[in-house]
């Protein structure tokens, strides 16, 4: 479908949109100014290739859905941001550099100083900083809170010794912001500071890891006795670890999003009707199951969202949505692989043909059940603190 | 739609919450199973005097419209009532007797029997089933009618009989009526009716959309009793987990067994999210291949995951859930009599199939 190339008038206020104006004001926009040679990228896109969306969104004053419009934001209510999400989803929009607008944003500005904000929440606007996510080490993945990475004050410095494994991106950033350990003394949880680091400080070091994808998305950072001026200290020290926790909701709710299976859905019946297997009852009857827990995965999932529009926080239980979610997406792209006879073991797409990329979904699949808290910590979640089973 | 659906969402969640609340009055939230024991394997295998107080509460008649003797409330109601009563496993045919009073309340221009009904004074259930795992009522003049919920209890049975293109609804005393009677594995029983029409008495001309649509709201409130059973027997062995030790601990704080609990959970909660999302779009007006779709999506799910979750409910106890004195059993046993009436898991994602359309969701 080809929308003219027009920006529809901007309504003055768009949370006062009802969803599905407010859906269709958006759709709209994103089809007439997305870049089509983007739609679906099969990898996580680099800076270099991504930015032009990036600088698309920020020139339209939408770059930065939740956070408030005193800071720039669009300040969308919860449900309206999810609803913007999802029309970036199903128009196949690649995710930008996003580390800063999502997750550095809000933190600053519900902990961060004036100065803090006033430095650093513009440039995150104008794409002036891009900001890459410290946070897991080698011997600090599921248990993030045993984190080694330290900082020792030294004057009016800290002197930051160790590293961080799985920073997505990080070679194309110019920022990091870090959980490291500054009381070695304290209960795990309770020695942890929030530290902001710029990435071309003496003494860091950042090296690419392929993964299964044969991409480098994520990156090994190093750090070898790296001063930090105090003032890149977010809220207390020490108090590092509640302050990322308290943000870690929006990402539960992200993750237990339908739009992966979703997709996959759509690749499994195309690959079916490609092998010639679509009509087959046994087919049938396995399709049906997936699609069933499908629909009802949106429904779950919009009892969460009709939470967050209610203005209720979202407690332990958002996890249930994060498990069930990407292992139907596994179980999905599962059945893709024992269809698709030979081609099962391709590199690359089927026939070339993007929309059969059995392969591909496959292995974008797998790490869904590790990353955002493994989904053997989430049934840990979901036992303890949604159940009450004891330690 | 009924007439009285409450408008705005908050009214709503009143509305379901009251009647959560009435349900009290025959299943009580932290009950025993006592009366329930008390009935299985006996005839009629539920208490006529409790399906009395069902009418006079309007439970019978909720989603009959007020202008019929009803109470004209929605599926979000009549769910949420099934609910609390399949949490109490509640042996009363309230569902077969609701199916009853929605198809006479439409086409019957007699509302002698309709009153009788909704008042709970009798039960006569609807004989419209001729084979096992069907929603299709073909309406043959002569063959048995089977799997007729707890009709040991009935007083008159509702025939559903082809004529031409039409089905005509029949009422058929049970006073020597031929009728054979088995036990389910709940303690009610199912009856086979072998038909005689030439005793019985013509009410309607055409009850075949009417009975169409009343038996999706059976299914649909048949997959919320599910839910119910699901619900308490679930909350029986978190409180187990929680308390049984062996080796030195209580065995809920085993790993195996908490990611176990927690899978229950997510299958709890979709069921849930299924039925009520259904219902809701019942409430909203959905009809045909919509109706269908959102109806066969909730009793697939319940039916699958009733039977999960009482399975597991067995396995979790050891030896105890074993035993026929402890309760474990009894929510095993419903959910193998209801996860397959009013059609099966696999009847349902059949029809899901062919009813819901791809992509509409997109």
């Amino acid at each position: 479908m080809t929308a003219a190339a027009v920006t529809p008038a901007e309504p003055e206020d768009l949370n006062a949109l009802d969803d599905e104006a407010f859906r269709l004001h958006v759709r709209r926009w994103i089809e007439a100014n997305y870049p089509p040679e983007l739609r679906h990228p099969p990898k996580r896109l680099h800076w270099k290739d991504n930015k032009v969306w990036y600088f698309k969104l920020a020139e339209k004053g939408w770059l930065c859905p939740g956070w408030p419009k005193e800071y720039g934001g669009m300040g969308l209510s919860p449900s309206k941001q999810i609803i913007m999400t999802e029309e970036l989803e199903r128009w196949g929009c690649t995710r930008t550099n996003d580390h800063g607008i999502v997750l550095l944003g809000p933190l600053i500005i519900k902990y961060g100083s004036e100065e803090q904000k006033k430095y650093f929440l513009p440039k995150i606007l104008t794409g002036e900083h891009i900001w890459c996510q410290g946070y897991s080490e080698p011997n600090a993945g599921s248990d993030l809170a045993s984190l080694r990475t330290e900082a020792v004050e030294d004057g009016d410095h800290y002197v930051v010794n160790g590293q961080k494994i799985w920073t997505t991106l990080a070679m194309d950033a110019n920022w990091i912001f870090l959980l490291v350990r500054t009381d070695k003394q304290a209960k795990k949880q309770e020695g942890i500071s929030f530290l902001l680091v710029p990435m071309d400080t003496p003494g860091i070091t950042v090296k690419p890891i392929i993964n299964l994808e044969l991409h480098d998305e994520f990156c090994e950072v190093f750090f070898d006795n790296v001063r930090v001026p105090k003032k890149n200290l977010v809220g207390q020290i020490n108090k590092g670890w509640d302050m990322a926790k308290a943000l870690l909701g929006f990402e539960r709710i992200y993750l237990g999003s339908p739009r992966q299976s979703a997709y996959a859905l759509k690749g499994l019946r195309e690959l079916a009707e490609h092998m010639g297997v679509w009509e087959e009852p046994e087919f049938q009857d396995r399709y049906a199951r997936l699609r069933l827990d499908l629909e009802d995965l949106k429904a779950f999932y919009g009892v969460y969202v009709a939470k967050l529009r209610r203005g209720e926080t979202l407690g332990p239980d958002v996890s249930m949505l994060k498990i069930y979610q990407t292992e139907l997406f596994q179980r999905i792209t599962d059945t893709m692989l024992e269809i698709a006879g030979e081609n099962a073991g391709l590199l690359g797409p089927i026939e070339g043909n993007r929309d059969l990329n059995a392969t591909g979904l496959f292995i974008q699949a797998r790490p869904a059940t590790i990353y955002g808290g493994s989904n053997e910590i989430q049934r840990n979640i979901v036992a303890k603190n949604v159940l009450g089973l004891p330690s | 739609m009924s007439e009285a659906v409450a408008s705005t969402e908050a009214d709503r969640a009143e509305s379901i919450r009251m009647i959560r609340d009435s349900a009290a009055a025959v299943a009580p939230r932290g009950g025993d199973t006592k009366r329930v024991r008390a009935l299985r394997f006996t005839d009629p295998g539920f208490d006529p005097a409790v399906l009395r107080q069902m009418g006079e509460l309007g439970w019978i008649g909720l989603r009959v419209p007020e202008s019929a003797g009803g109470a004209g409330l929605g599926m979000g109601e009549m769910c949420a009532l099934a609910e609390e009563l399949g949490a109490g496993l509640a042996p009363e045919p309230l569902i077969p007797s609701a199916l009853s009073a929605a198809v006479l309340a439409a086409v019957a221009e007699d509302r002698a029997t309709l009153a009788r009904i909704l008042a709970g004074e009798i039960y006569a259930p609807i004989a419209w089933q001729e084979r096992p795992d069907t929603l299709d009522v073909p309406g043959s003049p002569d063959a048995p009618r089977r799997f007729i919920p707890q009709a040991a209890g009935a007083a008159l049975f509702l025939v559903p009989v082809r004529e031409g293109g039409r089905i005509a609804l029949y009422e058929m005393p049970r006073e020597g009526a031929d009728l054979a009677i088995e036990r389910t594995q709940d303690g009610g029983n199912y009856g086979t009716l072998r038909l005689a029409l030439g005793q019985a008495k013509r009410v309607a001309d055409d009850v075949g959309a009417v009975l169409d649509l009343a038996l999706d709201e059976a299914a649909l409130t048949t997959a919320a009793y599910l839910l119910g059973v699901m619900e308490k027997s679930f909350d029986l062995t978190l409180n187990y987990l929680k308390t049984r030790q062996q080796f030195g601990r209580v065995i809920g704080s085993f790993q195996a067994l908490q990611h176990r609990a927690a899978d229950l959970k997510i299958q709890l909660g979709l069921t849930r999210a299924s039925v009520e999302s259904a219902a809701a779009a019942l409430d909203a007006g959905a009809e045909g291949a919509a109706r269908r779709a959102a109806v066969s999506r909730a009793k697939a799910r319940a039916a699958e995951a009733s039977m999960l979750v009482t399975r597991q409910v067995i396995q979790l106890h050891g030896g105890i859930g074993y035993t026929d004195e402890y309760d474990a059993g009894l929510y095993l046993r419903k959910a193998m009599v209801l996860a397959n009436q009013f059609g099966s898991a696999t009847l349902h994602r059949r029809r899901f199939m062919k009813d819901a359309p791809e992509g509409a969701e997109e």
